[in-house]
């Protein structure tokens, strides 16, 4: 008998024990949390049209519930919900779905993993991270112009492979998507009902050690589509990404993370100003350094253009405080925001205060990188 | 049967023909052990350096990395590595063994009823139970057996390296118990509710903790509590580890007239903690002089 033939059958009794001991607990009922947030507001843009600047009355608004639900579905995949009742409006907002997957963790071959369902796609750093995770308030001006509040968050089926890079981690992750999350964001007609749209995303990532103290993770990604099913138009999108971390204690620590994403697409002459080819593209770059343990104190740098523009651009500089006492399970944050809008020849300089409380009740996970 | 039989010579001869068994730890302590057991048998590596808090460690990449390609995953359990189920997800090794080694424990402050009002880490229990070198035994037993289970053919050796190095650290123990012995009732405070298990041997008491709640930052109203207790009691030592701020504990140290006591609680971070036999003789030898 061949040797490896052997080595197989060797595992296979292991295979039993493999998952279970150390993640027994979560097997007979799945993890349950839920974080609503909460947002005082107040900008000075809203009567600018009338030639006043000042700032409006800060409104305690409901911004957001999230509901997780997570579960080992059996040794070998796990199954993730996420529901959300989004803000304002406390007695209309309906429960909705933010994700809904299932997760192939291990028993494939190459050791693959597989995703399936809907969920935020792979597709730079920042998309992944839901809203109670950030260290800010706003979501980046390029991410909200290019994908929208939901970020790109889609129905489809997704695979990963770790690369034979030594000790070195490295994966690529391929998703194959309904297509449709982009056009919502752009404000385009929803099409998804005349034909299927399919969109493909990838990311290519690295993690590395820089020491005991700092790590260093990067990826490139790309996400393709049609964008005008009628004229059978791609876009293109393509990504770059950066997060560092310096940890000096346990109590201390410096983050910097930046993303710059580069569009382009095939267009006719509505609604872009020119046909042919657009080029566009945005960037955010943020530090976040926490002390103490229970403080953050970050700034971020926003520029973009919009998806169908390239003359509507915005910049936007954002202070941020947080504060979060107990882990996370509870957390108060604060933001300043100075964006300005160039639609074309005039400028729109709007200034932004808002604090943000949230609340996390259920098991804690630990921190991803 | 004969299947069985041809299946189970396979097994063996495969484990020979791969040589080491591939360990790893959540502390270096217990890679400590493992080695003590393995010897060249085994290439054990640990994820957590003994100045990093063992509750909290960030899900990293590079840990995974580490599970991938092992055998066998050592953890203390009781819920101290939070973070170790999506290690082992991350790592995507699908013949890796999560061994608890909690089993055996004699489990201290284990709540009858599990919620966050009491913090939220130690739910099941006080976890820090290595650092009562009596725990070492049941803790050895269990990575015998997990280790056998792997590679059968080196019980023998196993069991052997064990013995020799049970023998070794038991011989300690009344050496350590008779330093600390003139000690016996001393009352001290220590940072995080992690050294129950060693005063519990040692008949130390802790009168409380410089946390409010076990992993709960100190309050202002919690330390000035804890600076009156101090001075009533005659608390001589606040035991805080490396990985701790030092703040709240030395407010209350000068304020209160005690000293402030650094304790590791694994080994390989503070000069002549190279072992656990060295770490355990480094504790009780500090201790002990603190309290004279
Ligand atoms: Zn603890």
């Amino acid at each position: 008998m061949h040797r490896s033939v052997w080595w197989s059958m060797a595992v296979v009794p292991l295979l039993a024990a493999a998952a279970a001991p150390g993640l027994a607990q979560t097997t007979v009922n799945p993890d349950i949390s839920i974080i609503p947030r909460f947002r005082v507001e107040s900008n000075d843009g809203e009567k600018l049209d009338q030639g006043k600047r000042e700032f409006s009355r800060p409104d305690l608004q409901f911004e957001e519930l999230e509901l997780a639900i997570q579960s080992y579905l059996n040794p070998y995949a796990r199954g993730d919900v996420i529901l959300t009742i989004p803000g304002p409006d406390l007695e209309n907002s309906k429960l909705g779905i933010e994700e809904v997957y299932a997760s192939v963790l291990r028993g494939l071959p190459l050791d693959l993993n597989l995703r399936i369902g809907k969920y935020r796609a792979e597709f730079g750093k920042l998309n992944m991270v839901h809203p109670h995770a950030w260290p800010f308030i706003t979501q980046p001006l390029s991410q909200l112009r290019f994908f929208g509040e939901e970020g790109l968050n889609d129905l489809g089926i997704s695979a990963s492979v770790l690369l034979p890079t030594g000790d070195v981690y490295s994966r690529l992750t391929v998703d194959l998507l309904r297509g449709n999350s982009v056009g919502k964001a752009a404000g385009l007609p929803d099409t998804t009902g005349a034909q299927p749209l399919y969109a493909t995303s990838a990311r290519l990532m690295a993690f590395f050690t820089l020491g005991d103290k700092s790590d260093l993770e990067a990826g490139l990604s790309t996400y393709t589509g049609i964008h005008d099913p009628y004229n059978h138009y791609r876009f293109w999108y393509l990504n770059g990404d950066m997060k560092y971390k310096y940890r000096s204690s346990a109590y201390t620590s410096l983050t910097v993370q930046a993303e710059y994403l580069f569009n382009t697409r095939t267009v006719t002459a509505a609604p872009a100003p020119v046909s042919g080819t657009l080029n566009t593209s945005g960037l955010y770059m943020y530090a976040d350094y926490q002390f103490f343990k229970i403080f953050s104190a970050g700034a971020r740098y926003d520029w973009s253009e919009q998806p169908y523009s390239a003359g509507d651009r915005a910049w936007a500089v954002a202070l941020f405080l947080g504060y979060y006492p107990v882990e996370e399970t509870l957390g108060v944050r604060f933001q300043y925001q100075h964006t300005e809008t160039e639609p074309g020849t005039s400028t729109r300089a709007v200034n932004l205060l808002a604090l943000q409380v949230l609340f996390s009740m259920g098991p804690h996970k630990a921190h991803p990188f | 049967m004969k299947y069985v039989l041809l299946c189970a010579a396979a097994c063996l001869l495969t484990t020979a023909g791969f040589g080491e068994i591939r360990i790893v730890t959540s502390l270096p302590d217990l890679a400590d052990f493992a080695r003590q057991i393995g010897g060249d048998k085994v290439k054990v590596d640990f994820i957590v350096r003994g100045d990093q808090n063992p509750h909290f460690v960030e899900v990293k990449p590079s840990y995974m990395m580490k599970l991938k390609s092992a055998d066998l995953f050592f953890i203390i359990g009781m819920e101290l590595e939070m973070w170790a189920p999506q290690l082992v997800d991350g790592s995507r090794n699908e013949k890796l063994s999560v061994v608890d080694l909690s089993k055996g424990i004699q489990k201290l402050e284990v709540p009858s009823r599990v919620d966050a009002s009491q913090g939220d880490v130690h739910r099941f229990g006080n976890p820090h139970y290595w650092l009562d070198p009596r725990n070492v035994r049941v803790i050895m037993d269990e990575m015998v057996d997990a280790m056998v289970s792997v590679s059968p053919s080196d019980e023998k050796l196993f069991r052997a390296n064990e013995d020799v190095y049970l023998k070794k650290l038991e011989s300690m123990i009344p050496q350590w118990e008779g330093e600390m012995k003139p000690f016996a009732g001393s009352r001290i405070i220590t940072f995080h509710k992690s050294w129950s298990y060693f005063t519990n041997w040692l008949n130390l008491t802790v009168a409380d903790q410089v946390e409010p709640k076990p992993g709960i930052t100190p309050t202002p109203s919690h330390t000035a509590d804890l600076i009156a207790l101090v001075r009533k009691a005659a608390i001589k030592a606040i035991v805080v580890e490396p990985f701790y701020d030092m703040s709240a504990p030395e407010q209350i140290a000068h304020a209160g007239g005690a000293k402030v006591l650094m304790l590791p609680p694994s080994e390989g971070v503070v000069d002549g903690t190279g072992d656990y036999i060295a770490l355990m003789s480094y504790d009780v030898r500090t201790l002990a002089a603190a309290l004279k």
